[in-house]
């Protein structure tokens, strides 16, 4: 793979991971804070 | 009672389950790897953020909107966005009708990925070594013709009895009981299986020493190395908001159905982007690191070209089982393939029989058991052409106005409406309410004026590319034409049905009013 391919691997992967969890992390943050509220 | 979803997370995983289905491990890898390699990703990531985020988003927050007025379709939905509109309830049939169109034929594609499975552990078709071999298998499968494998399309029938009831039974459970239930068992177990598999593919290295160039990293080289020359094509930025469009399942009317389940102050900017994340993990790093570095590693750089180009069936039931066969535990591995694209199915099959299912609950008080009565036998029967109708191209022209048409159109008039006549001010509160996140300021531009006019452009080009060519039957041969027309009429006796079916709704609705009392 060249270091072009690399690049737009990198930075679509880290783009979608950094979603991914920055998104899961609010959603079961909150379900945490509900449960915690009781 | 309404019916109404368990939890968040639940809703969360039933939209990414309906979003999720074959297009993300086969239609991906082919698009990305046919217009540009990573280049493609500038125009996928511009789509996704102008077109698929806002689409999804608009849809979440219509569906909502909706449920408010305890309508789960398009036809109510729209009936109050645009304030009691006599006409607009009309364009909301194609929110029902698309989805069924879908529904008729995805199910038996969906029943093939389950008889695969079981063909991956029995070993069924291990024997058919070459491309022209694993082609016959699957012709005798689907009934096409009659060979050693097959004398006849039972087999193919059974497991669409199995797949067809599996659907059916999960509506029939409703959405707190069957939908949510399965979605939250079936969508991390697919992507489990995809982590896995994709595990296997980077271990396997170069399968063949004899022929080192044809590796693994050579193969994930030919997906992603840029060609920034594709950039100046018009066809490529076609293709990248066509697949991030057919990707998201937005346009069907799906999510409106689903979102309509929440309550006022649920969140819908959060839960949607969470279902577009999800859908893009399991598409650009799972989907985009299976199928096309497996086949280059395995069928060469000379092959591959003519491999992409094959079509996604072809990779699926013919380029994939013969991978498979070439690698240890490759029936297991074969079995996790299919299993995992059968489950993305059936979250996505489902999915498309809520909104027929929510419209016979909501506008003509069936309960829910019976509702699922009623859509599973009108669905079988409807089903049936698609099974029998095969190679006379049946399944192509359901695909062509239920899962592209429709889509399109239904997506153009839903950015309209929610911007335009549903008003930015009201749609900006209604998408903010009960928001875990704020969205930012420049999508209230985006989606007053970009998305309906990419989704406006995407259609005409669309129109004029394969639309007219497809309507005019440029592409069937004399032989089907018949057949095509009689689909054709059958579809318009379906809109019109449900076109009917909806001013009977209203009147009844109207007739159960109150009469109003005069001062």
């Amino acid at each position: 793979m060249t270091p072009g391919g690399w690049i737009f691997l990198l930075l679509s992967w880290g783009f979608i991971l950094g979603l991914t969890v920055f998104c899961f992390w609010k959603v079961l943050r909150k379900k945490d804070d509900d449960r915690n509220r009781g | 009672m309404r019916q109404a979803w368990g939890s968040r997370l639940g809703v969360i995983m039933a939209v990414a389950g309906s979003a999720l289905g074959l297009g993300n491990f086969l239609r991906f890898p082919v698009q990305a790897a046919q217009n540009g390699g990573g280049a493609f990703m500038i125009p996928y990531f511009v789509s996704l953020l102008l077109l698929g985020i806002p689409l999804m988003w608009i849809e979440w927050t219509l569906g909502r909107f909706g449920g408010g007025f305890e309508h789960s379709t398009a036809p109510g939905i729209f009936h109050n966005a645009w304030n009691k509109n006599r006409f607009i309830k009309y364009f909301g049939v194609i929110g029902i009708f698309g989805p069924l169109v879908i529904f008729i034929y995805y199910t038996y594609v969906e029943s093939w990925l389950l008889a695969y499975s079981f063909f991956a552990l029995s070993g069924k078709y291990f024997g058919a070594g070459t491309e022209m071999a694993m082609k016959s298998f699957l012709g005798g499968f689907q009934g096409l013709e009659k060979n050693a494998y097959f004398q006849n399309i039972g087999t193919a029938y059974f497991f669409f009895l199995i797949t067809f009831i599996l659907n059916v039974s999960v509506i029939f459970y409703g959405i707190r009981g069957g939908i949510e239930r399965l979605c939250k068992f079936a969508l991390p177990m697919l992507l489990i299986f995809a982590v896995i598999i994709l595990l296997r593919v980077i271990s396997l290295g170069t399968p063949d020493p004899a022929r080192p160039e044809w590796s693994i990293g050579r193969g994930f080289g030919f997906l992603w190395n840029p060609d920034f020359s594709a950039l100046g094509s018009a066809k490529t930025w076609l293709a990248a908001a066509g697949q991030i469009f057919f990707s998201l399942s937005v346009g069907i009317g799906v999510i409106l159905t689903y979102a309509s389940y929440l309550k006022k102050e649920d969140d819908v900017v959060l839960s949607g982007l969470t279902a577009v994340s999800t859908n893009e993990f399991a598409e650009v790093i799972l989907g985009g690191s299976i199928i096309i570095p497996m086949a280059y590693a395995f069928f060469g750089p000379v092959n591959i070209h003519a491999i992409a180009q094959s079509g996604a069936f072809n990779l699926s039931f013919v380029t994939m089982p013969l991978i498979f066969e070439k690698i240890p535990w490759g029936a297991l591995f074969a079995f996790l393939w299919f299993a995992l694209l059968f489950l993305a199915g059936v979250t996505s099959s489902v999915s498309l029989a809520q909104p027929a299912v929510a419209f016979l609950e909501d506008e003509f008080n069936l309960d829910r058991r019976r509702a699922a009565w009623i859509f599973g036998l009108a669905a079988f029967v409807l089903c049936q052409p698609a099974i029998f109708g095969l190679s006379r191209g049946v399944v192509d022209e359901l695909d062509f106005w239920g899962g592209t048409f429709c889509l399109v159109l239904f997506g153009t008039i839903e950015a309209v409406l929610f911007a335009w006549i549903l008003g930015m001010d009201k749609a900006w509160e209604e998408i903010h309410s009960g928001a875990e996140l704020r969205v930012p300021a420049v999508y209230k531009f985006i989606i007053k004026y970009i998305t309906p006019l990419f989704l406006l452009a995407i259609l005409g080009f669309w129109l004029v590319q394969e639309g007219l060519p497809t309507l005019l039957m440029k592409n069937v041969s004399p032989a089907n034409r018949p057949v095509v027309l009689a689909v054709r009429l059958m579809l318009l006796a379906i809109f019109a049905g449900l076109a009917w079916s909806v001013r009977m709704a209203w009147r009844r609705r109207r007739g159960a009013e109150p009469p109003e009392v005069k001062p």
